[in-house]
C-alpha cells in the first residue's frame, strides 16, 4: 500500500503532473513578463496563465464537419502524455524516477512524439490552415531535428554513457558540458527553439500567415491540453538541456541543489525569452536553409571535436 | 485538390487584414499561382453622399474616406472647392494644414511599419512603433481635439491654431521623436532578419508599377522619381524644401526603406512649418454658394496621389464629387506581386502596399 | 509637359474632328475628343509625349449623356473628356495600353453601365454580387433616391 501511494505521489505530484503543471504555467508567466517588459510593455499578472487555462477547459469544444473526432481528441492526450513521461527520466537533482541507462534515448524520442501528433493533428482537422501548418511543422522537425540531436548525443560521448544521471555525475566529477561544448549549447538552444516553436521559429503557428497552423481549428479543451502540453515541453526541455549542458543542481556556491537547478533554468528561459523578441520571423525555406546549411554542419563539426577530446 | 492546387480565402476576415476584403489565392505548393480580388465590404456611397450636401458638409463627409490619413482628404476637398470659389487662404492657414498633413504623414508611415513588423512576426518592433506613433498623435490631439478624425479643415482655411507656447513644445515633442524614426531608419537598413523576409518579395519592376500607375511609395519603392508635392506643388509646398526618396528594387523592403526615410522627411517639414510659420488669420470666409465650374484637386497622402475631382454647377451642392485614393492603383499592382510568391510572403505582401480598404471603396 | 503642343499633335491627328480645350485651374486641361478617338489618342500621348499615368476616370451622367473625363498627370494635369449616349454607352478599352485602368474602368461599369469594349474582366468590384437594380449613379436612379 505504501509503496503504491509513492508511486501516486511520484506521478501525481512531484516530480509528475502537478509539479510539472506549477513549472508550466510559472514559466510561461516569467516568459510573457520578460517579454513584456522588454517591449515596453506592463505584461500580465502572475496568475493570468492559470486563469487562461481554465477559461479554456470552460470554453465550448467545437470541430468542423470533416475533422476526425478519434484522432482530435486523442492527439493532444497523446503528446502531453508523451511529455509527462519523458519528465520522469529527466533528474531533478539527485535521480530521475525512471533513470536507467540509455534513458537520453528514450527523452530524446518522447520528446520527439508531440511533432508528430503535431502534424497528424493539422492535417486531420480539416482546414486549409491547419493542414499548411501541419506540412511546416513536418519540415520544420527535419530542419532542426537532426542537428539537435547530433549536438545532446555529444555530452553522451563525452561522459560515456547515455544516461543522463550518468552525464550529470560526470559534470560534477570533471566540468560543465558548456565549458567544453559551447557551441553545441548554442546550437541546442537553437534546436529547443524551434522544436517549442517558439519566435522567430514558430513557424508552423505563424498567426499572421496561417492563423494558429495545425490547432486553427481546435478549441475549449482540446486546445488547453495542446497548450499545456507546448509549456510543459518547454519545461522539460530546458530542464534536459540544464542536466546536459550546465551540470544538474550543482552550483558550486554552497547553494542547496534546488536553487542552483531553478536558477540554470531560469536562465535559460531568460534566453528563450530574449530571442523571441530579437528576430523576425524566418521563413520555411529559410529555415530549411539555415538548418542544413549551417545547423547541421555546425553541429557535425561539434561532433567531432567532442569524439577528438575523446580520444585524447 | 486537382494537381495539388488549393484555393486559400484571405478575407473577408483575415488575421493579416485589418479591414475587409476579400482575395481567392490559387496556390500550388507554396506558391501562388492565380489571385482574385474583390473589394466592396466598406462601400459607403461616398460620392454621392457628397452630391447630396451642401459644400461646408462635405468637409466632414470626405474626411471619413480614410480612417488614417482623415487630414489630407479633407485638405485636397477644400483646396479644390476654395479653387473653384477663388479664395484667397491665408498662409497661417496653409502652413497648419500642411503641418497636420505631415505630422500624419509620420503617423501613417509608423503605423505601417508597426504593422508590417506584426505580420513579420516581428512584436517587438511593433510595440515601439506604435508607442512612438502616440507622440505624434498626441501633438495632433492637442493641436485639433482628434487623434484622427482632425476636423481641422474648413472650406477657406483651418479651425485651429496654435500660439507659441504650444510651438515650443510641438518642437521638442518632434526632438524626442527623431532618434527613435532614425532608430526606424537603421531597423529597416540593418536588422537582417527584417531583410530576410521582405528582400525581393513583392517584385513590382519599374516598368510594371508605370503600366499600373502606381503611386506613392509603392512608385517611389519601384524606382519611379514622382511626388505631388514636388511635382505640382499645392498649399505651401513650393516654399519647403525636401527630397523625395527613391530606391529601385521594386520589393517590399523597398518601400519599407522609402516609408522610415520619408518620416524624417517629414520631420523635417514639420520644423520648417513651425519656425516658418507666419502670422494673421488662419481662414477667409468663404461663401455657401460655388460658381459653376470645374476642377481636379491633387495632393499627396502617406500612401500617394490623391485625387478630387469637383464639378458644380453654381448651387449650394456639388454636382459631382469623384475621388480616387491611393489604394486603389496599388491594389491592382497586388496580383502580379503576388505572383509566384510563397504563402508564408503572402501577408508580407498585402501589408507591403499599405492597405486602406475604406479607402478604396469609399 | 508641353499642353499646346499635345494639342497640336492631336487636331493633326484627327483633322476631322473639332477638338475643343479649356482650361481648368490647379494646373489641368481638358480635352474634349470623340470617343472613338479616344484610343488612338492615349496611344499617341503614350508614345510621343511620354504620358502614362492616369490618375484616374470620372464618370458623370449629366442627364442628357455620359461623360467620361480620362485624368492623367505628368507634373501637370492632361484630362480627356468624351460623350457617350445614355441608351448604350460603350467605349474601346485601355486596358490593353494601360493595365492600371482595369479598376478604373470596372468602377465606371458598374456605377454607370458604360461598357468598356475589348476589357476582359467586367465583374463587378465595388457593388455586392447580388446588384439586380440599374447602374446606381445614373441620373434617373439619383432623382428615384432623391424623392425618398
Amino acid at each position: 500500500m505504501r509503496a503504491f501511494l509513492s508511486v501516486l505521489f511520484t506521478l501525481l505530484i512531484f516530480p509528475g503532473f502537478l509539479f510539472l503543471f506549477v513549472c508550466a504555467l510559472t514559466f510561461q508567466w516569467i516568459d510573457r513578463k520578460v517579454a513584456a517588459r522588454l517591449q515596453g510593455r506592463i505584461g500580465p499578472p502572475w496568475f493570468q496563465p492559470l486563469a487562461d487555462f481554465i477559461k479554456l477547459m470552460a470554453k465550448e469544444d467545437i470541430l468542423p464537419t470533416g475533422a476526425h473526432k478519434t484522432a482530435c481528441a486523442l492527439l493532444p492526450m497523446l503528446s502531453l502524455a508523451s511529455v509527462l513521461t519523458a519528465s520522469l527520466y529527466i533528474p531533478l537533482g539527485g535521480k530521475g524516477v525512471n533513470a536507467f541507462e540509455g534513458d537520453l534515448i528514450v527523452v530524446l524520442f518522447l520528446l520527439s512524439l508531440p511533432a508528430l501528433t503535431y502534424f497528424l493533428a493539422g492535417w486531420l482537422s480539416a482546414s486549409v490552415y491547419s493542414i499548411i501548418g501541419g506540412n511546416r511543422a513536418l519540415l520544420q522537425y527535419f530542419s532542426y531535428e537532426v542537428p539537435f540531436l547530433m549536438v545532446l548525443t555529444g555530452p553522451a560521448v563525452l561522459s560515456g554513457s547515455w544516461s543522463i544521471t550518468e552525464i550529470v555525475a560526470w559534470q560534477s566529477r570533471a566540468m560543465w558540458m558548456v565549458l567544453v561544448q559551447p557551441l553545441g549549447f548554442i546550437l541546442a538552444i537553437i534546436g529547443l527553439i524551434g522544436k517549442l516553436k517558439r519566435n522567430p521559429l514558430d513557424i508552423p503557428k505563424a498567426k499572421s500567415e496561417i492563423g494558429a497552423g495545425p490547432l486553427t481549428e481546435f478549441s475549449g479543451r482540446k486546445l488547453a491540453l495542446w497548450y499545456l502540453m507546448l509549456y510543459m515541453k518547454t519545461v522539460v526541455g530546458i530542464f534536459l538541456l540544464v542536466n546536459l549542458f550546465l551540470g544538474g543542481s550543482g552550483l558550486g556556491l554552497g547553494l542547496p541543489g534546488a536553487v542552483g537547478f531553478a536558477l540554470k533554468s531560469l536562465f535559460i528561459l531568460l534566453i528563450l525569452s530574449v530571442v523571441s523578441v530579437l528576430y523576425a520571423r524566418l521563413r520555411i525555406d529559410q529555415l530549411a536553409n539555415f538548418g542544413w546549411r549551417v545547423l547541421a554542419p555546425l553541429a557535425l563539426a561539434q561532433m567531432l571535436m567532442v569524439v577528438w577530446i575523446g580520444v585524447i | 485538390m486537382s494537381n495539388d492546387r488549393i484555393t486559400i480565402p484571405i478575407g473577408p476576415q483575415h488575421p493579416a487584414l485589418k479591414e475587409p476584403l476579400s482575395f481567392m489565392l490559387t496556390v500550388e505548393g507554396e506558391q501562388v499561382v492565380d489571385s482574385a480580388l474583390r473589394l466592396g465590404y466598406v462601400h459607403r456611397g461616398l460620392e454621392r453622399i457628397c452630391q447630396r450636401r451642401s459644400y461646408v458638409q462635405n468637409v466632414h463627409v470626405v474626411e471619413r474616406v480614410c480612417g488614417i490619413c482623415s487630414h489630407v482628404h479633407s485638405s485636397t476637398y477644400c483646396q479644390a472647392v476654395e479653387t473653384l470659389l477663388e479664395l484667397e487662404v491665408p498662409p497661417r492657414g496653409l502652413y497648419l494644414r500642411a503641418l497636420l498633413c505631415e505630422l500624419e504623414r509620420i503617423h501613417s508611415h509608423v503605423l505601417w511599419l508597426g504593422v508590417l513588423a506584426e505580420i513579420l512576426g516581428f512584436t517587438t518592433i511593433f510595440m515601439y512603433t506604435w508607442q512612438d506613433r502616440e507622440i505624434v498623435l498626441d501633438i495632433m490631439e492637442e493641436l485639433s481635439g482628434g487623434r484622427v478624425a482632425h476636423a481641422a479643415n474648413i472650406v477657406g482655411g483651418v479651425s485651429i491654431d496654435v500660439d507659441e507656447d504650444q510651438i515650443e513644445d510641438i518642437q521638442e515633442r518632434l526632438d524626442n521623436l527623431e532618434p527613435q524614426l532614425a532608430r526606424f531608419v537603421d531597423l529597416v537598413h540593418n536588422e537582417r532578419s527584417f531583410q530576410a523576409r521582405t528582400r525581393g518579395v513583392g517584385l513590382l519592376p519599374t516598368g510594371v508599377a508605370r503600366g499600373h500607375c502606381a503611386v506613392g511609395p509603392t512608385a517611389r519603392g519601384s524606382g519611379i522619381d514622382v511626388d505631388v508635392r514636388r511635382d505640382t506643388p499645392y498649399g505651401i509646398y513650393d516654399q519647403l524644401s525636401f527630397s523625395v526618396i527613391t530606391v529601385d528594387d521594386g520589393d517590399v523592403w523597398a518601400r519599407a526603406a522609402v516609408r522610415a526615410e520619408e518620416t524624417m522627411e517629414s520631420l523635417d517639414l514639420c520644423r520648417q512649418l513651425l519656425k516658418g510659420m507666419p502670422k494673421g488669420s488662419i481662414k477667409t470666409r468663404a461663401p455657401r454658394r460655388v460658381a459653376a465650374g470645374e476642377v481636379v484637386s491633387r495632393s499627396e497622402a502617406p500612401r500617394g496621389e490623391v485625387v478630387y475631382y469637383v464639378r458644380s454647377d453654381g448651387s449650394e451642392q456639388p454636382a459631382r464629387v469623384k475621388i480616387r485614393t491611393p489604394t486603389l492603383p496599388a491594389l491592382s499592382t497586388l496580383p502580379i506581386q503576388l505572383q509566384g510568391v510563397n504563402t508564408a510572403d503572402i501577408p508580407v505582401v498585402l501589408a507591403g502596399v499599405d492597405l486602406c480598404i475604406a479607402c478604396a471603396d469609399r | 509637359m508641353n499642353v499646346s503642343q499635345i494639342v497640336e499633335a492631336l487636331q493633326q491627328n484627327f483633322p476631322d474632328e473639332t477638338i475643343e480645350v479649356r482650361d481648368v485651374p490647379m494646373r489641368d486641361t481638358f480635352v474634349e475628343l470623340a470617343a472613338d478617338d479616344l484610343h488612338a489618342a492615349v496611344t499617341l500621348l503614350m508614345e510621343r509625349f511620354d504620358i502614362y499615368h492616369l490618375s484616374t476616370i470620372t464618370g458623370e451622367d449629366t442627364g442628357d449623356a455620359i461623360v467620361l473625363f480620362y485624368h492623367f498627370w505628368d507634373g501637370q494635369g492632361l484630362t480627356l473628356c468624351t460623350l457617350l449616349s445614355r441608351e448604350a454607352p460603350h467605349i474601346p478599352t485601355l486596358t490593353d495600353l494601360i493595365p492600371g485602368a482595369d479598376f478604373y474602368e470596372r468602377e465606371v461599369h458598374e456605377m454607370l453601365g458604360v461598357m468598356f469594349d475589348g476589357h476582359t474582366d467586367l465583374r463587378p468590384l465595388v457593388l455586392p454580387d447580388d446588384w439586380n437594380s440599374p447602374p446606381p449613379l445614373r441620373k434617373e436612379e439619383e432623382e428615384k433616391e432623391d424623392e425618398q
